[in-house]
């Protein structure tokens, strides 16, 4: 019957003799486990694809609905976490598995004639799966992906002539957002994917019509068919790549910064692992150099291995060959050269963001909003018109929650018209303070613990100090930092800067405080700062 | 089989071998299945949350009289909350305590009204009419309007949603 069916299958089909063609494929006798990186690049793509369709019923590419999507689909959704981390890490190895790949057939020289447009046709996919990892790193709009987005895209801006025009395109105009966001997503799950096929499909249809070039030198013996043989090497590593793969993803959860912060102009932009040595080459290369290391240097790689096969035309395909020497020796120069930028790049590599850990104006914002008698507590209550603030993970965007906290009757900005003599109900800093606190909200922080004795130094800290002055990691960079100021002024000397700052340095830009605040806030905040050495 | 190629012998082998690559590739698919499959299909099964809202205050009810009074929902569609609006009608009295209906119509989901002359709740779209208790009286509805928890918490009603 089973029998029966399938013969019935196969003499419509002839599925019997794709089977065959597809397995029983002669392999040059001592084809080994060097062989098998090919089909890891390929068991990656396809957990790439399952786990990114996943990603893609959660995921909403607006700027607005972008984080919170991720961050419901990480802490709500029973394995979304890890559904994430395999998409996440699985990118990470799929650039190493195609790099290894790559290695591998520049060592067996299996890039020689007549397999030329399959070496090209890898190079392809290679920069494919590259613009893969730069499209996706986007899409969570956070800090991390929307600073480096914006420095991929001035690179771009930098090209001679053309690069305003690229950049725009890139863009969707000429300010990073929501157009960027569709464009750039489209291109992750629409354009890049349809070339992955298109270049997939050639290179294994090319290695199929030239076979696979096998040992250095030939090795006597008969032929060993593909299957199972050759596909048990293939399986085993699999196995061990996938299972290095899903614990990569089980124990190390994929990362989410804050929410992008386009007026955060202190976040220092970093890259994916795999593009920090482009990164760490930029800084070698100041202002009108830059070209040198955004377009020539990668330009001049990326064609010489292009122009590989046809330089390197000796039939010896042994790295060490008098005819390849010089070409092993730049390759591995390059590669040296790349490992050696990327752990530059890694040294100097920002602390991972923690939403837990609360600076003053995170803090200031949390006392403002949550604090017994404050204003957001007059409607944000239970059983109140709206939902208490911790409820309500606003996901609105920041222009909208400003114009609320200064009239918060106008929860529909233009459905009213503002009385313009009436006072805000927040003033700036407040505002920014609570901006900073709904941002810790959403990117799925706890409160924070504030003892009462120092709230109202904190507040203080939160709303005016850090308008100039950085401290704890948040604040500008007019003023001075004072993360360590303990180390070098004692409580006194602090009270009296900020009571007259022009008793210390003379002329100074800091606003006098002593007729502002009160004497004994005063005396606090130096106390409060003292104790940051 | 480094240089020797496969034996014409090793049949047994190559069965062995046929097995172990469907068992490893069939268990890497399936996590990888499974995981997805998971992700994808866990919000189908979650279960509705209910919690308890403050519907009025008891000093708002007239006696025995069915008031109408929209309830303010605030409810998470995945990851945005959404407010969705219901009105519900209260009816009090010392017999009976609280009783919360729900103004849907039964039949196709129109807002039945509290007629007061009759002591009916009528809809409007095809003559349906219940009687205070929300049981049918006449017309098409195929059931009683829906009857929500309530309780009396201190001064105010609270409904169950
Ligand atoms: S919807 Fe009410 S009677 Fe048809």
């Amino acid at each position: 019957m089973w029998t029966a069916l399938l013969d019935w299958i196969d003499s419509r089909t002839g599925i019997r003799a794709l089977r065959a063609h597809a397995l029983d494929e002669p392999l040059p006798p001592g084809t080994g486990w060097l062989f098998t990186t090919g089909s890891v690049v390929a068991l990656l793509i396809g957990c790439q694809v399952l786990t990114g369709i996943g990603l893609s019923m959660y995921y909403v590419p607006s700027p607005s609905l972008a984080y919170d999507s991720l961050r419901y689909l990480m802490s709500q959704v029973p394995l979304g976490a890890l559904m994430r981390g395999l998409h996440f890490w699985g990118a990470s190895f799929i650039v190493v598995a195609a790099v290894v790949h790559l290695l591998r057939v520049f060592l067996t020289g299996s890039y020689k004639a007549p397999r030329e447009v399959t070496w090209m046709t890898g190079l392809v996919l290679l920069l494919v799966i590259l613009g893969f990892s730069l499209s996706g790193y986007l899409l969570p709009w956070d800090q991390k992906a929307y600073w480096a987005t914006t420095v991929t895209i001035s690179v771009a801006e930098s090209s001679p002539v053309i690069g305003g025009v690229v950049a725009n395109v890139l863009r969707g105009g000429d300010e990073l957002g929501a157009l960027t966001l569709g464009r750039w997503y489209a291109a992750h799950v629409f354009l890049l994917p349809g070339a992955l096929i298109v270049f997939l499909v050639a290179h294994i249809a090319l290695m199929r019509k030239h076979g696979i070039s096998g040992p250095i030198s030939p090795q006597a013996g008969a032929p060993v068919p593909f299957y199972p043989w050759h596909v048990a090497k293939d399986t085993l590593m699999m196995a061990a790549v996938f299972a290095a793969l899903f614990t990569a993803a089980l124990l190390l959860p994929a990362h989410l910064d804050e929410i992008a912060n386009p007026a955060d102009a202190d976040y220092i932009p970093r890259p994916e692992w795999y593009f920090l040595s482009l990164f760490q080459l930029l800084k070698y290369f100041p202002g009108p150099l830059e070209v040198v290391a955004t377009q020539v240097v990668p330009g001049v790689v990326v064609g010489g291995m292009f122009a590989l096969p046809f330089l390197d035309r000796g039939p010896n395909r042994h790295p060490w060959a008098p005819s390849r020497r010089v070409f092993t020796l730049l390759f591995s120069m390059v590669g040296a050269g790349i490992v050696a930028l990327t752990v530059m790049g890694l040294r100097d590599a920002p602390v991972r963001f923690d939403p837990n850990v609360w600076g003053p104006q995170s803090m200031a914002g949390y006392l403002t909003a949550e604090d017994g008698g404050n204003p957001c507590a007059r409607c944000h209550v239970d059983g109140g018109p709206a939902s208490p603030v911790q409820v309500t993970r606003i996901s609105r965007d920041e222009g909208w929650l400003t114009f609320h906290m200064s009239d918060p009757a106008a929860i529909a900005p233009g459905a009213k018209a503002v009385d313009p003599t009436a006072e805000p109900m927040l003033d700036e800093d407040a505002t920014r303070a609570v901006l900073a606190y709904l941002r810790r909200l959403r990117a799925g922080a706890s409160p924070p613990e504030v003892p009462a004795a120092s709230a109202t130094v904190v507040k203080t800290l939160g709303t005016r100090c850090v308008a100039c002055h950085r401290l704890d990691g948040d604040g500008g960079d007019t003023g001075p930092e004072l993360t360590h100021i303990g180390a070098r002024r004692d409580a006194e000397a602090i009270r009296r800067i900020v009571t007259d700052p022009n008793d210390e340095y003379g002329d100074s830009m800091m606003p006098v405080y002593g007729p502002r605040l009160d004497a004994g806030l005063i005396a606090a905040i130096g106390d409060y700062l003292a104790a940051k050495k | 089989m480094s240089t020797a190629g496969p034996l014409p012998g090793s049949h047994g082998r190559r069965n062995f071998l046929s097995r172990f690559v469907v068992a490893v590739q069939a268990a890497i698919g399936g996590a990888v299945s499974c995981v997805v499959g998971g992700a994808a299909l866990a919000p189908s099964f979650a279960s509705h949350t209910q919690s308890w809202q403050r519907a009025a205050a008891l000093a708002d009810l007239a006696d025995g009289v069915p008031t109408p009074v929209t309830l303010r929902l605030i409810r998470q569609d995945g990851y945005r909350q959404v407010v969705d609006r219901r009105v519900v009608y209260i009816q009090r009295d010392e017999a009976l305590g609280v009783r919360v209906l729900d103004s849907t119509c039964t039949h196709l989901g129109c807002r039945t009204r509290y007629d007061d002359a009759s002591k009916h709740f009528v809809c409007p779209c095809h003559g349906g009419v219940y009687d205070m208790d929300g049981s049918v009286l006449d017309g098409p509805p195929p059931a009683p309007l829906r009857r929500l928890e309530a309780r009396i918490d201190g001064t105010d009603v609270v409904v169950q949603v």
